[in-house]
């Protein structure tokens, strides 16, 4: 027996449900895996393993500021919600240190939508 | 915590900026604030050409054409008591509105429940609660129309193709994105696979068709491996199949992949590939949603197209209607490269002026030099000079100004970019992709390229402008397929907006850009020459020599005119003649 609409409401609450208040995601279609998203997203979540940080890191598809990849988009409790582009592995170590630890906005390279 | 995001949107007040950040944090110090709020330099604050400007968050009111005075009224207002300097306001609306790229971004698209958290298969389910009729009528409410490029009202293709007979029928998607430029459907295959599906199977539906078919081309691999993984996971679900949902209806898919021929993305020839043949166009009619794939009933619609259409079910077709122009709903995705600020995917309604998206998402032409034009609409399309920018977009409208909205390629051509040059460069990309099936655009498409090619060596004749609208005319009518018929649309466009620097290029001998190379030739003039040597390092020919004593010189007979001494030099001691 396939899937059927009501299971489709199902998922669709739960997941409502399960969104975690912090996460971070990387843009992951051609354009950011060409420019270096790969490299983005293994740091990301290695540090956010590595210190034990109740952060998801996830991939995603391409926003559309293609000239800004690698695009990391932060949302963390206690510090706005932003858009990093041209992430490189040392901006990923900041966003980390600065932006999900210490709530601060990393300089130079917050893209507006 | 509070911020203040900042930025020199103009590009050039470096000075200017670092007065305003000094001022800025030394009273924000001043007034014990400097714990509680941080100031921060960004990248790109969305905004441009209006000086410093200033984001306060979490308030998000936007300030600019920022001074130094202003500082002391920002703090006191909108630092410390939240409220918005009114006389300081930017209005910053954002102009993009996302339905086909509604999750692109958003959600992780190897994540079946991401997609349907997003109202995944929604439409779908209603499509099947609604039947194909009705499908049918609220696509035509909607008034979609092909984003493939010609713009014809899906509802009545897949109507026309439901009312043809038969026990068999296919619908085919068209991922075989192909003008330069472009790439908005691999932006969605890769960014939200299950929408496109969603969509395929909603026309399958539509359509009495039980197979789909993703024809894609083998260069987009990661969007191959992301489709191939949506659909094994609506297999693994029951999602594809029999009894979809439920209901009695079945639909299988699979994927074709095309080895990147640009006439691959016209249906006949799609087909043609599909079926193992070669990528040859035929006459038409019989039209595929007569006579398509394996000669049964096929209809074929363009990726963003299918994006759509989840997303009309669900929300209604009437809804979807009011968004755009009459005539022209919904929104458009553009690929906006070239020489653009910001380049990358936009979706906006249809209506908004290209002057809107070149400036106001695009952020203007790089470096600041001037814009000359856009092209749109790939090989097939033509260039819009400056003076109509305030065009509203549309099918129609793009049309009536030589050029085609066509899937969605928008490069921006700025006054270093040569006309002749662009002409050449397009025609170059049909006679290369030609199939040769047919005489008027394997022939034609070639003399074309070698008279062009003429006029930028310097050795254009009188009559050739003349034999050029000849040659154009005949292969339009003539040839058997768009590629042909439309491959002249660049040169033609060209030809009736720059007709001058066609001219000087066959009269005068000059190209006005400086690209064309036979054309130009380079100097230093010794008194402006600070003997920086910068030119003698960047040239590629080891044509420039000198010392700090002697000044630099070129040597004409190794120079190749790319122009890089030009570019880099700072005291405009580089003659271009």
């Amino acid at each position: 027996m396939g899937i059927m609409k009501q299971d489709l409401d199902r998922i669709k609450e739960e997941s409502g449900k399960n969104v975690s208040k912090n996460w971070i995601r990387v843009g992951y279609s051609t354009c950011g895996v060409a420019a270096g998203a790969d490299v983005v997203y293994q740091v990301l979540s290695e540090d956010a393993k590595a210190r034990g940080l109740a952060v998801e890191v996830k991939k995603c598809g391409c926003v559309g500021m293609c000239s800004a990849e690698p695009l990391v988009e932060v949302n963390v409790e206690g510090a706005p919600h932003v858009f990093y582009g041209k992430v490189t592995r040392e901006v990923a170590h900041k966003i980390m240190d600065e932006h999900v630890c210490q709530k601060k906005l990393v300089e130079n390279h917050i893209f507006e939508l | 915590m509070k911020q203040i995001l900042i930025q020199d949107t103009n590009g050039n007040l470096r000075k200017e900026l670092r007065d305003f950040l000094v001022s800025l944090t030394s009273q924000l110090r001043d007034r014990s604030l400097a714990d509680t709020v941080q100031v921060v330099t960004v990248a790109d604050i969305g905004i441009y050409q209006k000086g410093i400007v200033a984001k306060v968050l979490p308030e998000g009111f936007v300030y600019g054409n920022l001074e130094v005075k202003h500082i002391p009224e920002i703090i006191e207002k909108t630092i410390q008591k939240g409220e918005k300097v009114a006389a300081l306001a930017l209005d910053r609306k954002n102009k993009q509105m996302r339905i086909v790229l509604r999750n692109c971004g958003r959600i992780n698209p190897e994540c079946f429940e991401d997609y349907v958290a997003c109202d995944g298969y929604q439409g779908l389910a209603k499509a099947l609660e609604m039947g194909p009729e009705k499908v049918i009528e609220e696509m035509k409410k909607s008034g979609l129309r092909g984003r493939g490029g010609a713009g014809f009202p899906t509802w009545m293709k897949w109507n026309i193709t439901r009312g043809v007979s038969g026990a068999v029928k296919y619908i085919i998607c068209n991922g075989d994105e192909g003008d330069p430029g472009a790439y908005m459907d691999r932006s969605v295959l890769e960014g939200d696979p299950h929408s496109v599906i969603e969509g395929l199977m909603i026309g399958g539906l539509a359509i009495g068709a039980s197979n789909g078919v993703f024809y894609i081309r083998a260069e987009y691999p990661l969007a191959i491996e992301r489709i191939q993984k949506a659909i094994n996971e609506c297999y693994a679900r029951g999602l594809l199949g029999k009894n979809i949902l439920g209901s009695n209806f079945n639909f299988d898919v699979e994927i074709r992949l095309g080895a990147g021929a640009f006439v691959c993305g016209e249906e006949t020839a799609l087909i043609a590939s599909v079926e193992g043949l070669r990528g040859y166009p035929r006459p038409r009619p019989p039209f595929p949603s007569v006579k398509g794939l394996w000669e049964k009933p096929t209809a074929i619609n363009n990726v963003e197209t299918l994006a759509n259409v989840p997303y009309i079910l669900f929300h209604g077709g009437e809804s979807f209607g009011k968004i755009g122009v009459e005539g022209s709903t919904g929104t458009k995705v553009f690929a906006l490269t070239g020489k653009v600020r910001n380049s990358g995917l936009v979706e906006v309604p249809m209506g908004i002026t290209l002057r809107e998206v070149v400036f106001d998402i695009g952020g203007g032409v790089f470096n600041n030099r001037a814009i000359k034009a856009i092209q749109t609409g790939g090989p097939s399309g033509g260039v819009i000079p400056e003076q109509f920018f305030d065009t509203g977009i549309g099918y129609e409208s793009l049309q009536k100004l030589g050029s085609i909205m066509g899937s969605g390629g928008m490069i921006v051509l700025d006054e270093n970019d040569c006309m002749v040059d662009i002409s050449k460069f397009y025609l170059g990309f049909c006679v290369d992709e030609s199939c040769g099936k047919c005489a008027p655009c394997r022939i034609g498409g070639t003399q074309m390229l070698a008279i062009l090619k003429r006029i930028s060596d310097g050795k254009g004749e009188d009559d050739d402008l003349k034999k050029l609208n000849e040659i154009a005319s005949a292969m339009q009518k003539a040839s058997l397929c768009g590629l042909g018929q439309t491959a002249p649309n660049p040169v033609l466009s060209t030809l009736k907006y720059f007709d001058a620097e066609y001219k000087a290029h066959v009269v005068d001998k000059k190209c006005p850009s400086g690209k064309c190379a036979s054309l130009v030739t380079y100097s230093i003039t010794k008194d402006k020459c600070t003997s920086c040597g910068m030119c003698a390092r960047v040239c590629p020919a080891e044509a420039i020599t000198g010392s700090r004593a002697d000044k630099y010189t070129i040597d004409p007979a190794k120079c190749i005119s790319c122009g890089q001494c030009f570019d880099v030099c700072k005291f405009a001691a580089v003659l271009r003649q």
